[in-house]
C-alpha cells in the first residue's frame, strides 16, 4: 500500500465523523434558513425586523463584548504577575487558575446564583452593614450575566497569557534595559507589542465563547435577559420552530467565523516578527 | 528576579481570591445544616450527600456522564490518534485542507451543533438517546485528541520510527512500541481535555437528552428549576472532586505547568 | 570617553548556592578582557552582575568614578551584545539601533540619522528597513553589535556573541569586533567558552572556574606558563604527570617519574615551585623517538595528523598522548622514549 493509500485510510475515519456528525447536519441548518416556508428573505428579515430579537442579538453582542474588555484587562495583569512569579508560588497560582477553569460551567455559574440572589451572599451582607435596607435583585440582570462571563473566562485568559508572556525570551527586556529603557518603556515598547498577537487570540476565544454560551445566561439571566444561545434553545425546545432556531443558529455561526477570520487576519496583520 | 508593582501584586491577590471564593462558598453551602442554600455554614452535615445520592436520576445520570464521558473520548481518541499520526507522518500525501477540518467542531458554535445533531441525526434518523449523545461528544472532543497528540507527533523524530523497522521491527509493531511511547504526554493530555469538556458539557447535550437517558449536568439544571436547595452544592463539590481527580492525574504525569504550554 | 572596570570582592548566590566568590577584576581603561571557562563556571554571572541583571550579595562593581553595585540596569549605560543577540523581533534594523537613543530622548531625525551610520559603520547598507527575521546570522550580529556602539557607551560587554556563527564567520566577526573596540578605546568584557576566540581577540584574559578566577593575564602568558593543573588542562597540556624533583645539578632541572625513569630540563627555562609537582607536557611536547633520554613507553594507536603521527603510549605513569615525525611511522607494540620538548611543557606544584 502508498504511503498516500495508508493516510488516507488512517485520517478516513476521523474525517468522516466530522463529516457526517457536524458538517452535513450544520449544513442541513443552513439549508433549512434558505428553504423554509417564505424562504430565506423571510427568515432574515424577519428575524431583523423584530424589535425584541433585535434586542437579544444586540444584548448579546454587548455582553460578549464588555466581557471580552474586562477579561483581557483583569487576564493580563493577573497573567504578568504570574508569569513574574518565582517558580513554587507560579506553580501554585496555575493550579489556582487551572481549577475553575476545569469546573464546568453550570457549578460556576451555580455559585453566581448563590452569591447574588434575593437571599443570597452579598444581600445578606449588604444588609447585615447596613448599606441597604432591602435585598437588591441583581440576579436575572445583564450585569449579573456579565460578572459571571468574566468569572468564567478570566483563567482561560490567565493562562493563555501566562504562555504569550513566558514566550516572550527575557534576553528582550535585558537587551531593552541594557540600552536604557526604563521598566515601564521596556513594557511598552518591548513586551506589549509582542505581546498582541496571543492578546487577540485569548480575545477571540473569550468573545467566541460568551457569545454563545448557553448555560450563564441561562441560569443569570433567565427569561429576561434573552441571549443568543438561550433564545435558540427556547425557539427550537419550547416552541418547536425549527426554521427560527435555524435562523439564530445560522447568525450565530456567521458571528462567530467572521470574528475568527477578522481578527486572525488582525493578529497577523499586527504580528511583528513577519517582516 | 524583576519585582512586580505592589498594587498589581495585590490586584492580582484579589483577583484569585474572587476566583476561588464562589468554588468555597459552594462547598461551605454543601454542609450546611439549612434547607436553603447559605455561607458561611450553619452547623455541619452530609446530609445533603446523603441527598443526592437517594434521587435516582441524580445516581443515573452519574453513571451515564461517566460511560458517556469515557466512551465518546475513548471512540474519539481511536479515531483522532490515526488520523494525527497520518498528518503529521504524510504531510504532503493528504490534502492541505484537511487539518482545518479537524478545527470545525472548535469553531461551530457547541450549541450550534447540539441544535443540528438534534435535527438532523437524533429526530432525522431516528438514532437512539444514548447513540446520538456518543456520536455528538465524539466529535464535540475530536479536535483535543487530533490536535494535541497532533501536535506531540509534530515534535516527534519519524527516523526513529525509521530506525526500528531497519532493525526488523514491523511497521504496525513500531507504530505501538516506538511512536506511541513517545507522544504518551500528547495522548494523557487530550484524554483529560476531552474527559473534562465531555462530562461538563450542556451545550451539545441539552439537545439530544430524552425521557429517561440524560447526563449529569442536564439533570442538575433540570433539579434546579424546581429545588434551590443544598443538593445542587453537593453535587457541585462532587464534580470539583473529579476536577481534582483529573488535576492530580495531569499533576503525576505530566505535570501542571503542563497546561500553559 | 575610556574608564575602567573594578571589581572588588563581588559575591554572588543563586539561592543558597555560591557562584561567584569574593572576585576582584579591574579592567584598565580601553582594555579588552575575556572571561574564559567552561559553562558554570562564573563568566556569565560576572557578566550579568556587571549589567545589572543580578545583585551580588557582597562587594562593589566601579566604573571609572561611578558605583554600579544598587545602581538599576537601566541606568548604567553598557553596550552589551547577547549571546542570542536579542534583537527585537517588531522592529526593522533601523529602530532597533535607534532604540538606545530613543531612550535617551534623541529627537527622532537626529536617531534616526546616527542609526543609519552606524548601520553603515558595520556594512549593513540597505537592509535598514529589514526585520530582524529576515537577516542572516552574521547580518544579526552587526546589527547587535551596532545597537550596543550606537550609544557610545564607557563599557562594552560581550557574552558569547560568536557562538551561534559558523566557523569562517566567527574569525572574520571577531576581527570587526576587536577593531570596533580598539577604534573607540572602549573598556571591554567579553564573555567565551571558546579559547582560540578568547587568546585571539584579548588584552588579558581571565581563565575562570568554580566561581573563581585561576589566572588572569596576557594569552602568552597562560599559554606557555599556566599556573595551576587546571589551567595547564585547559590551554592543552593533555598530558599530567606527577613526578618529584630529585637534584637540580649543573643547568639541568632532574624529575624523576614513577617507576623511576628521570626527565632533564634546562634549569634557564624552569622554575622548581617545589619536591612533589606535576609534569605538564602537549601532546607537541613529547616526541616519540627509538632511543634517547624521556620517559619509556610502549606506543599504542596511532593517528595521523597531518603535521605529525600521533600516539597513544603505556607508560608506568599511565596513558601518555605524544607526537612523532612523519618520516618514521611506528607500529603500535614499539617500545620508545618520549623526548621532552622544553617550549610546550611546564613544572607545576601539585595540588
Amino acid at each position: 500500500m502508498s504511503g498516500r493509500a495508508i493516510a488516507w485510510t488512517l485520517a478516513l475515519p476521523a474525517t468522516l465523523l466530522v463529516v457526517l456528525a457536524l458538517g452535513l447536519p450544520v449544513l442541513a441548518t443552513f439549508l433549512t434558513t434558505l428553504t423554509s416556508e417564505g424562504g430565506a428573505v423571510a427568515n432574515y428579515s424577519g428575524f431583523f425586523t423584530s424589535a425584541f430579537r433585535r434586542t437579544v442579538l444586540w444584548r448579546t453582542f454587548e455582553v460578549a463584548a464588555i466581557t471580552t474588555l474586562l477579561s483581557v484587562l483583569i487576564g493580563f495583569a493577573t497573567a504578568w504577575v504570574v508569569a513574574k512569579a518565582p517558580g513554587q508560588l507560579k506553580s501554585l497560582l496555575i493550579i489556582a487558575a487551572v481549577f475553575p477553569l476545569l469546573t464546568g460551567a453550570v457549578v460556576r455559574s451555580f455559585a453566581w446564583m448563590v452569591i447574588l440572589g434575593k437571599n443570597g451572599i452579598l444581600n445578606g451582607l449588604l444588609l447585615k452593614v447596613g448599606a441597604i435596607a432591602e435585598p437588591l435583585s441583581m440576579l436575572y440582570t445583564e450585569g449579573a450575566v456579565i460578572v459571571a462571563m468574566v468569572y468564567l473566562f478570566v483563567p482561560l485568559m490567565v493562562l493563555t497569557l501566562v504562555g504569550v508572556l513566558e514566550a516572550i525570551p527575557q534576553d528582550l527586556t535585558e537587551a531593552a534595559a541594557s540600552l536604557g529603557a526604563t521598566p515601564a518603556a521596556a513594557f511598552r515598547q518591548v513586551v506589549l507589542p509582542l505581546a498582541v498577537p496571543g492578546l487577540i487570540v485569548g480575545a477571540v476565544l473569550v468573545f467566541t465563547g460568551a457569545f454563545t454560551s448557553y448555560v450563564t445566561p441561562q441560569l443569570l439571566g433567565g427569561e429576561r435577559q434573552m441571549m443568543m444561545g438561550t433564545f435558540l434553545y427556547q425557539q427550537a425546545m419550547i416552541t418547536f420552530d425549527w426554521p427560527r432556531a435555524s435562523t439564530i443558529a445560522a447568525i450565530m455561526t456567521v458571528v462567530t467565523l467572521v470574528t475568527v477570520w477578522a481578527m486572525s487576519r488582525l493578529a497577523r496583520r499586527l504580528n511583528p516578527v513577519a517582516g | 528576579m524583576a519585582r512586580v508593582h505592589p498594587v498589581l501584586g495585590a490586584f492580582a491577590v484579589l483577583v484569585f481570591a474572587l476566583l476561588l471564593a464562589p468554588l468555597v462558598i459552594i462547598i461551605g453551602a454543601s454542609v450546611s445544616d439549612t434547607t436553603f442554600l447559605t455561607f458561611p455554614p450553619q452547623g455541619l452535615t452530609l446530609h445533603w450527600f446523603e441527598r443526592l445520592f437517594e434521587i435516582a436520576a441524580f445516581r443515573r445520570t452519574m453513571i451515564t456522564s461517566f460511560l458517556l464521558a469515557v466512551g465518546g473520548t475513548g471512540l474519539s481518541l481511536l479515531i483522532g490518534i490515526p488520523a494525527a499520526y497520518a498528518l503529521a507522518r504524510w504531510r504532503g500525501g493528504l490534502p492541505a485542507f484537511l487539518p482545518n477540518v479537524f478545527v470545525l467542531p472548535v469553531l461551530i458554535p457547541e450549541i450550534v451543533l447540539g441544535f443540528s445533531l438534534m435535527k438532523s441525526v437524533a429526530t432525522g434518523l431516528g438514532l437512539p438517546i444514548i447513540a446520538a449523545l456518543l456520536v455528538g461528544h465524539a466529535v464535540l472532543v475530536l479536535p483535543y485528541c487530533v490536535r494535541v497528540v497532533g501536535a506531540s507527533l509534530n515534535q516527534f523524530d519519524f527516523s526513529i520510527e525509521e530506525a526500528a523497522v531497519s532493525l526488523g521491527c514491523p511497521r504496525w509493531r513500531a507504530f505501538f512500541s516506538v511512536v506511541l511511547p513517545n507522544v504518551r504526554a500528547g495522548v494523557i493530555a487530550a484524554f483529560i481535555l476531552a474527559f473534562i469538556t465531555s462530562i461538563n458539557d450542556v451545550s451539545v447535550s441539552i439537545f439530544l437528552t430524552g425521557p429517561g437517558v440524560s447526563t449529569l449536568p442536564i439533570q442538575i439544571l433540570a433539579h434546579m428549576e424546581q429545588f434551590f436547595d443544598p443538593v445542587i452544592a453537593s453535587v457541585s463539590v462532587l464534580l470539583m472532586l473529579v476536577t481534582v481527580g483529573v488535576m492530580a492525574i495531569v499533576e503525576f504525569t505530566l505535570g501542571l505547568t503542563f497546561l500553559t504550554k | 570617553m575610556s574608564v575602567s572596570l573594578t571589581l572588588a570582592g563581588v559575591s554572588a548566590h543563586y539561592g543558597s548556592t555560591l557562584v561567584l566568590e569574593n572576585l576582584d577584576l579591574h579592567v584598565a581603561e580601553g582594555e579588552l578582557v575575556a572571561l574564559l571557562g567552561a559553562s558554570g563556571c562564573g563568566k556569565t554571572t560576572t557578566l550579568r552582575l556587571v549589567a545589572g541583571f543580578l545583585q551580588p550579595s557582597a562587594g562593589t562593581i566601579r566604573l571609572g568614578e561611578r558605583d554600579l553595585t544598587r545602581l538599576p540596569a537601566h541606568s548604567r549605560n553598557i553596550g552589551l551584545v547577547f549571546q542570542t543577540y536579542a534583537l527585537f523581533p517588531h522592529l526593522t534594523v533601523r529602530d532597533n539601533v535607534a532604540f538606545g537613543l530613543k531612550q535617551r530622548g534623541v529627537a527622532a531625525a537626529e536617531r534616526a540619522r546616527r542609526a543609519e551610520a552606524m548601520i553603515a559603520t558595520v556594512g549593513l547598507e540597505g537592509l535598514a528597513d529589514r526585520h530582524p527575521a529576515n537577516l542572516s546570522g552574521g547580518q544579526r550580529q552587526r546589527v547587535a553589535l551596532a545597537r550596543a556602539l550606537v550609544i557610545d557607551p564607557p563599557l562594552l560587554m560581550f557574552d558569547e556573541p560568536l557562538s551561534n556563527l559558523d566557523a569562517k564567520l566567527r574569525i572574520d566577526m571577531r576581527v570587526e569586533i576587536r577593531r570596533a573596540q580598539r577604534d573607540r578605546g572602549t573598556t571591554a568584557l567579553y564573555v567565551t567558552h571558546d579559547q582560540e576566540e578568547a587568546f585571539s581577540i584579548s588584552d588579558r584574559v581571565a581563565i575562570m572556574s568554580r566561581g573563581r578566577i585561576e589566572q588572569l593575564g596576557p594569552p602568552e602568558e597562560l599559554y606557555s606558563r599556566p599556573a595551576n593543573a587546571f589551567v595547564a588542562n585547559f590551554v592543552g597540556f593533555s598530558n599530567l604527570v606527577p613526578m618529584r624533583a630529585v637534584t637540580e645539578a649543573g643547568d639541568a632541572v632532574r624529575l624523576e617519574m614513577q617507576g623511576g625513569a628521570t626527565l632533564d630540563l634546562p634549569r634557564a627555562r624552569f622554575a622548581v615551585p617545589a619536591r612533589e609537582v606535576i609534569f605538564a607536557a602537549r601532546a607537541e611536547g613529547l616526541t616519540v623517538a627509538r632511543e634517547g633520554r624521556g620517559i619509556p613507553a610502549t606506543l599504542g594507536l596511532r593517528t595521523y595528523l597531518g603535521r605529525a603521527y600521533q600516539y597513544r603510549c603505556t607508560t608506568a605513569a599511565g596513558e601518555i598522548v605524544a607526537n612523532g615525525p612523519l618520516s618514521e611511522p611506528l607500529e603500535p607494540g614499539t617500545r620508545a622514549v618520549l623526548v621532552p620538548e622544553p617550549d610546550h611543557c611546564a613544572i607545576l606544584r601539585a595540588e
